[in-house]
């Protein structure tokens, strides 16, 4: 085999969904790479995250890369193999249920159709209650997107990982970077367990990576971390073929082939970056729980048998960062600000094409890093 | 969300720690609120106990230890402390806010202090069949006599503890046929363990029940000593158990009722979920809350007393109660509590058989991880012995990671009844010490709280 780019020494900061799939990809475009993750693989927000598969509802800006990660989850098992049976397409759909609603959702699907957009279409209300007969009140109609679905996270992002080490990259668990310097041409980048040396660094540090940045010498970006919450209850027979939300609320709503509910969407409690952890604070789930019960009125009874959170890091604007970073050999992606995980497999391809100076197949311009210099 | 009212004291359990408790801080004149998930106080120890005091003559095979505690009912009942009962404590807060589920709905109540006071549960013990329709452990067998009096006659009883032989002689005082009992106690004391028996002495009281009860059990069961390698067998039900007794024979009873147990340890599923820190006891085998003397956590104005903070037993969780009741009342009014050493020497005195105990009865490790592949390690996912061990050979460092691999521990019960065997096993596989493996995370909610209760709390957001 010939190799047309050089083979060049990566290490990728994090072990979530981005960097593992970056790993991924670099590997097996022949680089050598180490991934360090300072606690294990999908310990954090990609290990702990609703699953969530959607592009419904994304920014325009972040369709392009979210279609993009959708033609490597279809095909996902030439990547991860047997992993890859972790995701479940069905369709999402996001209704409304009452005339605002109805509203907002017409005019983001007319919005979108201008764009050159026609993956979410819109239902009546009679078509969706033929879709799902066990809606309990009448809906004011709804936006669909065929194909989207939800998937079980920590077993993908193992996947990712998994595949990462097949193509012959190096995992590093339980290993902190304290802090990054030039060296050189490279970087030396320090570690609670030794010195590695680098050409190029990937920073996937997650709610973590701003602070890695700084470290790095970078200009400060303006990343805050918070702790989303989600809810499971116990088992139930199927009634919810579907990922559901609800127009104009930030409800997700699941049924697991377990038939277990898992109710979250957009609900924050507190990150602690230095305890590594995120907390609970379940009373603020019960707007969540209340739309739930309104969908369905059978979830009331099911018994909610866990609550957890997981850390992330947020942007100002809700988009991520992912591009070059000021200084040479080093590259970004963080900062998904809760809706990364779908979008996982093509930012790992987009960091391996900036890692490789390869054209990346969608245009990564709303996600520079450089945005927030001249707001500041 | 509109705030609930407001308590001086909250305190979640009502048993002896938090009955007495209850009564001293309301006669040092706070505010106390006392909320509990039985339909009556008493906890554990003293299930039922009003209730049964009125038809003492029916239930006289409780005993003596049992009736004691009737004092402390009658006084906190006399006591200005609030009692909700049937009220589920699902969350804490380090704000002190306490949130619970009570008729249906879920609501919150505000504290300047919180007392923790959830007692022991028993040492889950995962043995081969032990998941099976018809076996069930010694403490349900208890909470079905104190509550209905009723039991099932002929059963076999298998295991050790001081609540083991205190069972099974009510069950022989109340006239149920007992057909058998395996102690897996060792029956030979060590050299370490005559000296541990020392300070017991100070408490002849306890040493002498515990040889009044054995006695008993050996008049009238069979009963066998030093067993080992038990095993129960049944395919749909429980039909036997089989083990190596003293003599080194298998032997074979059959069993349509049996009764099994290990001893308890602290209830940890609340302190856990408040995320105080805990450290790991060695010498009992579990995790005990780290506290001070007064039983303050490490969350300020949190705190932890009752077998909840180490086992120690009825009358010492009276004193922990009280201890705390205490210091809370001294805080909320700006004095200091003098005399430590004092009540260091009280709590030393307390417990001084609890060291001889512990060791007399330290759960060998066939009861703390099954001998066979096939047994039940996790219940509530169904994972056997060999499921969990094949997880945690690809590399796994802790339980937390383990449920990324093999689901165990992400149950109902929150590994409640699989934690300390999978950090066991993590630890024989690895070598890392124990405390160092460490616990499954818990999070809240720690008790049943359903989609429709957590819902009714947006409700009176909207209506507030
Ligand atoms: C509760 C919840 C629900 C969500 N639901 C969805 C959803 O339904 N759909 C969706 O698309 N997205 C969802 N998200 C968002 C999604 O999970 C994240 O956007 C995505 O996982 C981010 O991936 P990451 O790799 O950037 O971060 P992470 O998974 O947090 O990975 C970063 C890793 O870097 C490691 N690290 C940090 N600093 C260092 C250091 N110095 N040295 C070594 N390692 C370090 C961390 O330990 C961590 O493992 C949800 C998130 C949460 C928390």
């Amino acid at each position: 085999m010939t190799m047309p780019t050089p083979r060049e020494r990566i290490i990728v900061i994090g072990g979530g969904i981005q960097g593992c799939a970056a790993a991924c990809f670099l590997a097996k475009r022949g680089q050598q790479v180490t991934l360090i993750e300072k606690d294990h693989i999908g310990r954090h927000a990609s290990g702990v995250n609703a699953g969530g598969v959607r592009r419904l509802g994304r920014d325009p800006c972040e369709i392009p890369l979210s279609l993009a990660a959708m033609d490597i989850w279809t095909s996902l098992d030439d990547e991860i193999g047997g992993h890859a049976d972790a995701f479940h397409p069905c369709f999402y759909l996001k209704v409304a249920l009452d005339e605002a609603g109805h509203a907002l959702g017409l005019a983001r699907v007319d919005s979108l159709r201008q764009a050159g957009f026609r993956h979410e279409v819109w239902l009546e209300d009679s078509d969706i209650r033929s879709r799902l007969p066990h809606l309990s009140g009448r809906t004011f109609g709804g936006i669909l997107v065929e194909g989207d679905g939800w998937a079980v996270p920590w077993r993908i992002v193992q996947g990712f990982a998994r595949a990462a080490v097949r193509h012959g990259a190096t995992l590093v668990e339980d290993c902190r970077v304290l802090d990054l310097k030039r060296d050189g041409e490279g970087w030396q980048v320090n570690s609670s367990k030794g010195t590695f040396a680098a050409d190029q660094v990937v920073n996937c540090a997650g709610a973590w990576a701003a602070a890695l940045a700084r470290r790095a010498g970078e200009p400060a970006l303006p990343l805050s971390p918070h702790a989303p919450m989600l809810a499971v209850t116990d088992r139930r027979p199927p009634i919810l073929p579907a990922v559901m939300g609800v127009l104009g609320h930030t409800l997700s709503l699941k049924q697991l082939d377990t038939g277990q509910f898992v109710i979250g969407g957009g609900v924050r409690a507190r990150a602690d970056l230095d305890k590594n952890r995120g907390e609970v604070a379940i009373p603020e789930l019960a707007s969540s729980m209340r739309l739930a019960t309104t969908l369905f009125a059978d979830i009331a009874s099911t018994q909610i048998i866990r609550c957890w959170s997981g850390i992330e890091g947020y942007m100002p604007d809700n988009l991520p960062v992912i591009g070059r970073g000021r200084q040479p050999g080093l590259v970004h992606g963080f900062g998904f600000s809760a809706h990364g995980f779908q979008l996982g497999p093509a930012v790992g391809e987009a960091l391996a094409d900036l890692v490789m100076g390869r054209q990346p197949r969608v245009s990564l311009e709303a996600f520079d890093p450089r945005r927030f210099e001249s707001a500041a | 969300m509109t705030a609930g009212s407001h308590y001086d004291l909250v305190i979640i359990g009502a048993g002896p720690a938090g009955m007495a408790a209850g009564i001293e801080a309301s006669r040092g004149g706070l505010r106390v609120l006392i909320l509990d998930d039985q339909p009556a106080p008493g906890g554990q120890v003293y299930r039922h106990i009003s209730q049964n005091a009125v038809r003492r003559e029916a239930v006289p095979y409780l005993g003596g230890d049992y009736w004691s505690g009737q004092a402390l009912a009658d006084a906190f009942a006399a006591s200005s402390a609030e009692l909700w009962s049937e009220s589920r404590v699902w969350q804490i807060t380090g704000d002190r806010q306490v949130f619970l589920s009570r008729h249906g709905a879920a609501q919150s109540v505000s504290a300047g202090a919180i007392l923790i006071a959830t007692g022991a549960m028993e040492r889950p013990m995962p043995v081969r069949g032990w998941t099976l329709p018809g076996v069930m452990s010694v403490g349900a067998a208890q909470t079905m006599l104190k509550t209905a009096g009723s039991g099932a006659d002929g059963a076999v009883f298998a295991g050790s503890g001081p609540l083991f032989y205190l069972t099974i002689w009510q069950y022989l005082q109340a006239g149920f046929a007992v057909r058998a009992v395996i102690d897996t106690a060792p029956a030979k004391m060590t050299l370490a363990q005559y000296w541990l028996a020392l300070p017991a002495l100070l408490q002849p009281g306890l040493l002498l029940k515990g040889l009044r009860w054995r006695a008993a059990i050996r008049r009238k069961t069979d009963y066998f000593v030093q067993a080992t390698s038990v095993a129960i067998t049944g395919e749909e039900q429980v039909t036997g158990l089989s083990f190596t007794d003293a003599g080194g024979k298998r032997q074979t009873i059959p069993a349509e009722h049996l009764f099994i147990h290990q001893g308890v340890v602290p209830n940890v599923s609340l302190t856990m979920a408040s995320d105080l820190a805990h450290r790991w006891c060695s010498r009992q085998l579990c995790w005990h809350p780290r506290t001070d003397l007064f039983g303050e956590s490490s969350v300020a104005g949190i705190f932890v007393a009752g077998d909840g903070m180490g086992i120690a037993g009825a009358a010492a969780a009276v004193s922990s109660g009280r201890l705390a009741a205490r210091r809370i009342i001294a805080r909320a009014r700006g004095i200091a509590l003098p005399m430590a050493p004092v009540w260091r020497l009280l709590k030393w005195r307390q417990a001084a058989i609890r060291p001889f105990l512990d060791s007399l009865f330290r759960p060998p490790d066939e009861w703390r991880v099954p001998q066979d592949d096939k047994a039940i390690v996790c219940r509530c996912e169904a994972l056997t012995k060999a499921d969990v061990a094949a997880a945690i050979a690809l590399g796994v460092s802790g339980p937390n990671q383990l449920k990324g691999y093999c689901r165990a521990g992400m149950g109902r019960c929150q590994g409640r009844m699989c934690s300390l065997t999978i950090q066991k096993m993590i630890h024989d596989h690895g070598g890392q010490p124990e405390d160092k493996v460490g616990h499954l995370r818990i999070r809240p909610p720690i008790r049943p709280l359903t989609v429709g209760e957590l819902a009714a709390l947006a409700n009176d957001d909207a209506n507030a």
